[in-house]
């Protein structure tokens, strides 16, 4: 036998024959044997996205998404042994794959869920308490100089559909025939504690949230949104992160140079 | 049965490590997220927990937060089933780092891996894998165990496969190939009676005889799990490996006799599939537990009359 | 300066927010939701064999051929859709507008 190039090609790809050098005691056709590998190399993979994903598999049906995500798997199989984020490309998958084409919002779907388990497995970050945070605005002169850390398990998503009201419906907390897929949804997930929470927020809130994860200052980050967007409150959209927790530092500029 | 007793461990130029002495003599259970909370609240009488490696290795949350916590409790076994020992590729250094971050979080009272592989090139397939027994493939899997044990400063325990192809290129039994890894490498061996009782209906083979051919001074750990059964192109019983359901008949007896030969060890009740209430791998684990006393009652009756 | 406020009076704001709101302001809609959600995620990593001799290994499955006959049969057929005719979601292909 060939080295186990030839044990392995045949397991993500069922055109090829299992590889020749196989026995079996009986003299039974090795081939039904190997298959044992193949199906649980693909099954157990099917079966890794099914968990990561499953409101996404809900929507198009276990047939449906398990055909899907075999496809998914033997032409992007895992380049990593940690199996907890595999399947981080599905969405764009999904995108590209005709026979789901009916269901655009399905990616989007997917998205959410991968933020969601990001968040499960992000790391631990200090408590700030809201009040600190009041505490040290205090300090400082200029809002421009302030820059915020948000929390590790922090996530967003901006959708040209109605993802987590499709997701929420999928928890039983809506009722799905009243939800609009087509609507846009701003979402924020984050783990507060040991719990992942999934919060739909407005757009301005989204915007404003967008430009801080990317390490923009705190007044620049108000002022670009409040020049898109000019119901945005500063205050509540700040109070509202620093409840979830979603505030793991701050820093003023002197502190970032130094 | 004293017959049967191994000699003690033949170490010849093997490298000073030694199977872990750590994992206490009593039964333990593979940790589930389903009885995270369970086992917190209610601490079952049990030996130790054993979780695969590759789950842990994220940066925070839930996962982290329960095992620090029932590790204060109990002592732990980690098992890997990512490293590919015996894999034509080399090791994944980046995964031996994180494996070493791991172990130095927990510290674990034993680390065992098998005698399989799981990644080509860079595409990592989620199985264990068989892999003929030549001369060429023991050598590099001796390479590999080095490199783990040197890497981790500390000896691991080697797992027995389930498999169910044979390659016709073999020329030695699994048994010889284990015993020379062990030799030659200095790791001890985690026997998986449920892989030997599979594997030995799945080649026709005396699963007591296979036991015999181990080398039992070796081993550190005892695994036990259910299998699936399933036919082969002959119509053939084949049974598959599946962690789904209680511990068989069989698999019980052939563990009786295991600890008559290699005396009490401590034991694990692995069930990866169609996981039932914590309650249900709790009477098994004690089912394990009362052999594991008859065991070493056995061998003090024996000290005894010696 | 800042369309809002400076930094102490954001300080003063944000203390009275936080006191005074003790829901946020913010379409906070779905708080709470999923507590159990901290043990329902599995551990992904495992050394079973699931699936025995099943053709799921060896299935051949070609979408860009006709071999493809799946259509998406899950919940998706039950949310409201605007541009279906029958407000329903539909399950060929359509442009949604």
């Amino acid at each position: 036998m060939n080295g186990q190039q030839e044990f392995f090609a045949p397991l993500l790809d069922p055109e090829l024959p299992s590889p020749a050098g196989l026995t079996s005691w009986n003299g039974s056709d090795p081939q039904v044997r190997y298959a044992v590998y193949r199906n649980n190399v693909v099954s157990s993979l099917i079966d890794a996205l099914a968990d990561t994903f499953p409101v996404t598999q809900e929507l198009v049906g276990a047939e449906f998404f398990r055909a899907m995500a075999g496809i998914f798997v033997r032409q992007q199989p895992p380049r990593s042994q940690v199996l907890a984020f595999y399947g981080e490309s599905l969405p764009q998958f999904i995108e590209q794959f005709p026979p789901a084409a009916s269901v655009p919002y399905l990616a989007d779907v997917a998205r959410l869920e991968l933020l969601r388990v990001r968040a499960f497995h992000a790391a631990d970050a200090e408590d700030f308490a809201a009040e600190t945070l009041g505490h040290r605005l205090g300090q400082v002169e200029d809002l421009s100089s302030v820059y915020l850390t948000l929390h590790p398990s922090l996530g967003l998503l901006g959708s040209p559909y109605a993802v987590t009201s499709l997701w929420a419906a999928h928890q039983g907390i809506t009722d799905i025939t009243g939800v609009d897929p087509y609507k846009p949804e701003y979402t924020l997930v984050i783990r507060v504690g040991l719990d992942v929470q999934v919060r739909r927020i407005d757009v301005a809130v989204f915007d404003f949230i967008v430009r801080l994860h990317q390490g923009e200052s705190l007044g620049n980050a108000s002022d670009q949104t409040h020049a898109r967007q000019p119901e945005f409150e500063l205050v509540s959209a700040l109070g509202f992160l620093a409840q979830l927790g979603g505030i793991s530092c701050i820093k003023t500029g002197k502190e970032i140079q130094t | 049965m004293s017959e049967h007793i191994s000699p003690a461990p033949q170490r010849c130029g093997a490298p000073a490590f030694y199977p872990d002495a750590g994992l206490p003599v009593h039964a333990g259970l593979g940790l589930k997220p389903e009885h995270f909370r369970q086992i917190l609240e209610t601490l079952p009488e049990l030996g130790f927990f054993e979780v695969h490696a590759e789950n842990y290795m994220v940066d925070g949350g839930p996962f982290h937060h329960y095992l620090t916590r029932i590790r204060e409790h109990y002592p732990l076994s980690i098992h890997g089933v990512g490293l590919s020992i015996g894999g034509d590729t080399a090791l994944d250094a980046r995964h031996l780092d994180r494996l070493a971050r791991l172990l130095d979080r927990y510290q674990p009272a034993s680390f065992s891996e098998h005698l399989a592989w799981a990644s080509h090139g860079d595409v990592f397939l989620n199985d264990l894998l068989p892999l003929p027994y030549i001369e060429q493939k023991l050598e590099r899997v001796c390479t590999h165990i080095d490199q783990v044990q040197t890497h981790l400063k500390r000896a691991m325990l080697l797992e027995n496969p389930a498999t169910y192809v044979e390659f016709a290129e073999s020329t030695m039994d699994e048994t010889v190939f284990i015993s020379e890894v062990i030799q030659r490498s200095g790791c001890g061996l985690l026997l998986d009676i449920n892989n030997i009782y599979v594997s030995c209906v799945n080649h026709n083979r005396d699963p007591y005889a296979y036991i015999r051919a181990l080398p039992l001074a070796a081993v550190g750990e005892i695994h036990l799990a259910g299998f699936a059964r399933e036919q082969d192109a002959n119509g053939d019983l084949l049974l598959i490996d599946s962690h789904g359901s209680a511990v068989a008949e069989a698999v019980w007896q052939l563990y009786e006799y295991a600890l008559r030969l290699v005396g009490p060890k401590a034991t694990l009740i692995e069930r990866d599939a169609d996981i039932p209430p914590l309650d249900i791998l709790l009477a098994e684990s004690r089912q394990a537990e009362r052999l594991l006393q008859a065991a070493s009652n056995n061998v003090q009756i024996k000290e005894a009359r010696a | 300066m800042t369309k809002t406020t400076t930094a102490a009076a954001l300080a003063l704001a944000l203390g009275t927010f936080l006191t005074v709101a003790s829901t946020p302001a913010v379409a906070g809609d779905m708080a709470g939701m999923e507590k159990c959600y901290g043990v329902a995620l599995q551990g992904k990593n495992d050394c079973k064999a699931g699936a025995g001799t099943s053709c799921a290994g060896t299935s051949k499955i070609d979408y860009q051929g006709d071999a493809w006959k799946m259509v998406p049969a899950g919940t998706c057929e039950e949310t409201a859709s605007p541009t279906s005719p029958t407000g329903k979601g539909q399950l060929e292909p359509f442009e949604a507008v």
